[in-house]
This record gives C-alpha cells, structure tokens and sequence, in this order.
C-alpha cells in the first residue's frame, strides 16, 4: 500500500501548570492528541471533525511541525515528518501547505495580494525568473476567483472570503501534494462559505491533491470529505466512508454529533428528537478512565470505565472505539429518517 | 395585537469617513408568546436592529422610525424610563456569555441584583429565587455554584446563567442575539431546549438572532431575513422553507450544507454581502442576484403582501404573484 500520508500513533502533549499547583511539583501532562492512526492517499479528502477541545487543529500542527509530537510516526511517502530534521521539514512543507481559519489574521497586511502569493514561490522555486513567477501568481490569482485587478491590492480592502481565497492561491501556487484546511469556512457567512466549500471541492480534483479538512461542522465536513474522522477529548473514535458515518453512526458519540445538528427544514426539524446529549466535554487535564465518551453516554455500562476500547471495524472499511457500536439499532438511512433520534413532540 | 411592533426602523453610525447605514427601514412584528427568527449574514443590521430596540445603540448611533412595545413607543425614551422595560419586560441575551457577565462579581451577586431591583425581593428570597432558576436551567449543583465567579463556568454554563438572568423577572419578550455562536454543537443542542422548555414554561415571546437557518426551521414560528439592511422576506417558517420567495432566501438556504442531503457541490450565491459603508441604490442583493435587472438597480424594491402574511421585497419574486 502506497499511502501518500499514513499517521500510526501519533500522540501530543502539552505541559501544563494549573492553578494552584505549587512550584515544587511537576506539571501535569495534558494529553491533547491520544494514538491517532489514519491513511490518506493522494487526491483523497479525509475529514476530521470535533468540538473545541478535541484536538483536531493539535493534530494537524503537529503533521506540519509547529508543534512537536510525542509519539508515534507520520509517515510521508515513507519518511517519518515527525522526525526530519527543521531543514528537512522546510522542504518537505513545498509538498504539505495549511490554510487557517481566520483568512485576515493569516495574511500579512503590509503584502499585497500577488506578494502573499508569490511568497512560496520565492522560498521553494528560487530559480524562477520574475516574469514566469508573475505569471504563476497571477493564474493561481485568477483560478480561485479573484480578478487580475486584485493583485496588488492589501488584505484589509478584500472581504472575508476574497481573504480565503488569497491564502488558498497561496497554498496551492507552490503545488502541494497535500493541504491542511484548519476550520477554513467557519469565520465565514453561510452563501460564502458554500463558495469556498466547491473552491476546494473543484480545486482538489483539478490538482489532484488531498486534503485534511478540520471542522466542527459535521455537515460542511461531510460535503467535502472521502472519508471521517469523529474526534473526542483527543481520540479518535469514529473512522468511516462520510456516507456511511452520517448514514449509520457506529458510536454513541457520532449519533450524538448528528442528532445535534440543526437541519435547515421545518418539517424534518419538528419529527427529530429534542432530547440532547446531556453534560459537557470534561476537562482534558483529567480525562475519564477507559472510554472518553462514557460519562456522557446513554449506553455506558460498568465496564466502560476499564479498558480503553479499541477500533472495530463494523463494516469494511467503517470503524467505531466502541464495543456496542452494533447495539445501537440496525443502520438508519439518515438523521432525518433516523428512528432512534426522534421522539413524538406531543408526547 | 403584536407584542412587539417595529416600524421603518433605521439605524445609523456617525463615523469620521462620513454616516453609515446599518439598517434601512426595516419592519418586524412579534405576537405575544411567538418565537421570531432574525436570519442574516454578517452586515445584514440583525444586531444592530435588536440593539436599536433595547436602546442600546453604541454612542455615535442613532435610531428613526417606530418601536412600539405592547402599544407603548420605546424609541426616543430616556435612560431611565428604557430601563423599566429592560429586563422586566424584555430582556436580551448576547452571544459571547463570557463579555456578557462581570468577571469580579460572583454569579450570585449577578443574579439576585436584578430580582432585588426588579421585583423587589429581599436578598434572601433573591438567593432562594436565583438558585431556583439554575435549577430550572438545568445549571448542575446549582446552590454550590452560585457562589463561583463567571471564569469558573465553561461558555455552556455562562450561557445558562446570562438565560437565568434574562429570565428572572419574568419578562414577556426575551432577545437572544447568536446564543449558542459560540458554543460547541452538542450545547448548542441543550440551550435551544432549555430555551423552548422556557417558552412552552412562561409563555415568553422570543426573537432568535442567529445566522443559521437550522437552528430557525427547528425553534421559530416566524422568520424575517435581513440582508444589507434591509428585511428581504418575512412570514410563517413553514410557507418560507417550503417555497422561499426572495432570491436572496431561495439562494441561501440552497447554500447550508445538510447532513440529510447527498449533494457534493453546494449550490452557492456568487459574490459576497453589501459592505455598510458603501450605501448603493436599489435592491442590496441585486448585485448577487440572478435575477436583478435595471428596476432592480435602481430602485429599492417596496414590500409586497403574499398570501399567509408573507411580505416579500422583490421586483422579482419567484413563484406566481400574489
């Protein structure tokens, strides 16, 4: 198997010092990414979704190196990422680009739209003459929908999605293999965000590049994404095709994600389930023993609290960290048909 | 009679490039007990709209036109007499529950000031009523917790408390800008049940302020979508989710992407919303619209009456005419 990206393990911690701790004792570990193994092929799109805490834009600084891992590997077409040395990453980062989720913040303000873009040339392709890296930068400019005017125009005169689109033509001018999409639609309006959605969409077939696109939506996730990963308190606990994780959820947690997400249809949101999932994400610092989920799940039981359970692959390819993933009821066709989720309202 | 009554409301921001627009004359109407939606993108005049209503327009704003709650008019009245229908009559929640309660006071002081100003209560029974409401809230351990300051509450928590307060003297209209933006979708899920479960409780009327269309379909009667300023449609969630008139409408909720739908490009409004400071002639979506011609251009289209009481401002509405 000739993976373009495959992750076995990767963990990342952080040292931390909460209040109250005297200065004598050592600080506590917090364990923000726990053994995450995934592959991603070339021109595959794998989806990591979760709430805040979870660890999701963790993960992907550490696959890009801001950050260091404690364990495990990242492989990149056979060569670990995680242990390169700074030289060795800087030239495997023409390969691996990232966008962010605020569109302003990542852009310098004192560049103007064609020097943002013609930076990456200037760092990997040296050799370039002016005039064919100002033809690059200026293809790049056009393919992600901004006009030839724009070039020399500064962030601040450009809206929040124009802004996306300058720092997409600046991941992609140096030709990535791989693109990391850290929240890139969530600062965004919902008739812009559908815009950078298909950008992406179109722009990652044409290119054939693969993408890690890191979201809390579930549904922008699922439109975008080959594949799922459902992140909790730093675990994975959900993997799967997108349609057949949405289709039929294997954890308690994903039923949970689907059944929260407001679906914009009167009809449908008035038959769905008006009983949320209760409590809230508990604090990394200390995490629950065994599975992450169970002090909120419906279905725990005692043995819960035990072992951490591992990966099991409910169908090919779809896997769920949980041992009655096949309790939960036989596959519902979708949130809206989903029996399990819903409740007469007048009952 | 409509509990709350908004009439040609503009609002505008003295600022050193010149006056800016934020909202051009909208018209909203809330019956008593109803739960109203606000859709609107980033610059549409949603908040600013509430804000105008609550008197609480930042100091170079200024507010026209008519807010008439239960037949009184709150628009022009001083500090003073706005602050007998704030909290009593209506009260606001915001959405970042962080910057919404004082950091150095304890959620207990937070909430039994307003039930000893506004009903008159004693402290003790303030205690007493306060912790009766987190409880009510669904605020865990809510008599040991009362006693925290607001760092010690996760977002979700706040969000309870700012509710409780809002709540506390039973007010008849309640405005909830964004409440669950900033939260993680799984409390945003538990907020919007609470805040039924109050609804259905005390028979509060409700405005939902909020840039997803979702969370409108699953908890309001009455929608208005407001773009550039100005209100686009307004009517029964019902009859807009299930024919949209106003391209703006149709467009965006043809734009969210749904878990329930398998559909891989989403179907997407070029371009991006009216910048406040450049004002333009005519219809504020024209530039966007599919099907903007000149009338459109130039002139600001008036609203027109649909059957259901629905008010679409189009030249060109989709579907039969009226």
């Amino acid at each position: 198997m000739s993976a373009l990206l495959s992750v076995r393990d990767l963990s990342v911690s952080f040292p931390v010092r909460p209040a109250g701790l005297r200065p004598w004792q050592r600080a506590r570990e917090l364990r923000a990414v726990r053994e995450v193994s995934f592959e991603l092929d070339a021109g595959e799109t794998i989806g990591i979704v979760g709430e805040s805490g979870s660890g999701k834009s963790t993960l992907a600084r550490a696959l890009i190196g801001t950050i260091p891992a404690a364990g495990g590997q990242a492989l990149w077409r056979g060569e670990d990422l995680l242990a390169m040395s700074p030289a060795e990453r800087h030239r495997r980062r023409r390969d691996i680009q990232m966008i962010f989720q605020d569109p302003l913040a990542a852009l310098d303000p004192r560049m103007t739209a064609s020097e943002i873009v013609a930076e990456p040339l200037a760092t990997h392709e040296p050799a370039l003459k002016r005039t064919e890296r100002r033809a690059l930068v200026a293809q790049m400019i056009e393919r992600v929908g901004l006009l030839p005017d724009h070039l020399d125009r500064y962030p601040h005169e450009f809206s929040g999605g124009q802004c996306q689109r300058i720092a997409i033509a600046r991941a992609l001018v140096s030709r990535p293999r791989l693109v990391i999409c850290d929240e890139p639609v969530s600062a965004l309006d919902v008739s812009v965000q559908a815009q950078i959605v298909n950008l992406l969409y179109d722009l990652r077939r044409e290119l054939d590049l693969a993408l890690i696109f890191i979201a809390h939506d579930l549904s922008v996730v699922k439109h975008i994404s080959d594949r799922i990963m459902v992140f909790y308190l730093g675990r994975a606990l959900e993997y799967a095709p997108a349609r057949d994780l949405v289709r039929a959820p294997s954890h308690p947690y994903t039923r949970a994600l689907i059944a929260a997400a407001p679906i914009p249809d009167p009809a449908v949101e008035r038959g769905r389930i008006r009983a949320p999932l209760g409590g809230e994400v508990p604090s990394p610092l200390v995490p629950p023993s065994g599975c992450a989920f169970r002090t909120r799940c419906a279905i725990a039981r005692q043995s819960c609290a035990g072992e951490t359970p591992a990966m099991q692959e409910y169908a090919p390819g779809h896997f769920a960290a949980c041992p009655f993933g096949a309790s939960l009821d036989t596959a519902p066709e979708g949130p809206a048909r989903n029996e399990a989720m819903q409740r007469n309202p007048s009952s | 009679m409509a509990l709350l009554s908004v009439r040609d409301l503009r609002v505008s921001f003295a600022t050193p490039d010149g006056t800016v627009s934020a909202v051009d004359g909208v018209d909203l109407d809330v019956e008593p007990g109803r739960a109203l939606g606000v859709v609107g993108e980033s610059g549409s005049g949603k908040s600013q709209t509430m804000y105008a209503i609550m008197g609480l327009l930042a100091k170079n704003g200024s507010a026209s036109g008519s807010v008439r709650f239960d037949g009184d008019e709150l628009l022009g009245l001083g500090e003073a007499a706005l602050n007998r229908f704030r909290a009593s009559r209506i009260a606001m929640v915001f959405q970042d529950p962080m910057t919404a309660l004082n950091p150095y006071m304890r959620i207990e002081d937070q909430m039994t000031e307003v039930l000893t100003l506004h009903r008159g209560m004693t402290r003790r029974e303030a205690l007493a009523e306060s912790i009766r409401l987190l409880e009510a809230m669904e605020v865990p351990d809510a008599a040991a917790r009362i006693g925290m300051y607001p760092h010690q509450f996760s977002g979700g928590m706040r969000q309870r408390v700012l509710i409780a307060i809002a709540l506390a003297c039973r007010p008849r209209l309640l405005i909830a800008d964004e409440p669950t933006t900033a939260l993680d979708v799984t409390v945003q899920a538990q907020i919007m049940h609470l805040l039924a479960d109050m609804r259905a409780r005390f028979g509060t009327a409700v405005i939902l302020v909020t840039h997803d269309v979702g969370v409108v379909a699953g908890n309001c009667d009455e929608m208005a979508v407001l773009y550039g300023g100005r209100v686009m449609e307004r009517g029964t969630v019902a009859d807009i989710f299930a024919v949209p008139r106003h391209p703006y409408t149709a467009g965006l909720l043809e734009a969210v992407p749904r878990l329930d739908r398998e559909d891989e490009r989403l179907p997407d409004i070029p371009g991006d919303p009216p910048d406040p400071a450049r004002p333009q002639s005519g219809c504020p979506f024209a530039a966007r619209c599919g099907l903007a011609d000149v009338l459109c251009a130039r002139e600001a289209p008036a609203p027109v009456p649909f059957p259901g009481g629905r008010l679409v401002a189009c030249h060109r509405p989709l579907g039969a005419a009226p």
